[in-house]
């Protein structure tokens, strides 16, 4: 087995793990720790996709921002008697989660097999088999070209979005006062 | 144990991502159906929209080529499920906190009056 791939097994696997233990936790608070490492397994198959903009994006929202609203949240509401209660619906969640992870992956491999030429499960490029190579990854140039061009209705969308967040997380924590 | 191609970056390995961002979202909705929290229901949806972001990635990535390059859609959708994620977790956690102080507990089934 090559290093990268075993540098793949571990990180996949340390990235389903956490996420693992951050739904079977009964602590409420481990959970969100655990969360960390799954959002840092999951920038660094980022990485492995060679989307490094995206990766050090990732760790920057989601580590630097909503992990830390997250723990802010439980800190604030804390009741720790509470956080360990009784887990309801647990056969049936369980049921159901597997049954989704089975449809998501089917249907992913079935529109994979019916797209007109399917993503590198087989070749393509005019029967040539396709391999990536290093040399695809324009990085975050291109992104912003297409955020400035292609996509920029959806970016200014977004900027919209964030402001009406910011006015309406204030205005539903706000005190009353009359 | 040796493998005949690349399990990382080889030309069958998008359906190693596949799988991965497949268990994750079973997470999300495992944490969905069964947490009382609020929070922890808020966990959930972050771990689904994490498994839709690296299936945006990985297709990306094992997509179609242009001549100067990979196509970059897929990961400029990636960053709207990101900046969707903050602006979701933000109002959420609003919510989280006014509940709070109106009854003194974000477990959700005990949250069952309409006006307190």
């Amino acid at each position: 087995m090559s290093i990268s791939a075993l540098v793949f097994w571990l990180i996949a696997g340390g990235t389903v793990g956490t996420a693992v233990f951050a739904v079977i936790a009964r602590n409420i608070l481990h959970a969100a720790f655990s969360l960390c490492g799954t959002f840092l397994g999951v920038a660094a198959l980022y990485v492995f996709l060679h989307a490094d903009f995206v990766a050090a994006v990732q760790v920057i929202v989601y580590v630097g921002g909503i992990l830390v609203l997250i723990m802010f949240a439980i800190m604030f509401s804390s009741n720790m008697v509470e956080q360990t209660a009784e887990r309801r619906r647990g056969w049936m969640a369980l049921a159901a989660g597997g049954l989704t992870a089975f449809a998501t992956l089917q249907i992913a491999l079935l529109i994979n097999r019916h797209l007109s030429t399917p993503l590198a499960l087989q070749n393509v490029h005019g029967g040539q088999p396709y391999v990536p190579t290093a040399s695809v990854a324009p990085g975050q140039t291109s992104i912003g070209h297409l955020l400035m061009g292609q996509y920029l209705l959806p970016f200014e969308f977004m900027s919209i979005l964030l402001l009406a967040v910011l006015i309406g997380a204030v205005v539903i924590v706000r005190k009353e006062i009359r | 144990m040796d493998l005949p191609y690349p399990i990382a970056d080889g030309p069958d390995a998008l359906i190693n991502y596949l799988v991965v961002a497949a268990i994750l979202f079973a997470c999300g909705v495992f944490a969905l159906i069964s947490r009382r929290n609020a929070v922890g229901i808020l966990i959930g949806v972050e771990l689904i929209l994490n498994a839709a972001a690296l299936n945006f990635i990985a297709f990306s990535r094992f997509g179609h080529h242009t001549q100067n390059g990979a196509h970059l859609d897929g990961q400029v959708f990636t960053l709207f499920i990101i900046v969707l994620a903050a602006a979701e977790a933000a109002v959420a956690l609003a919510l989280v906190l006014a509940v709070y102080q109106a009854h003194r507990t974000i477990a959700l089934d005990s949250v069952n009056v309409m006006k307190s």
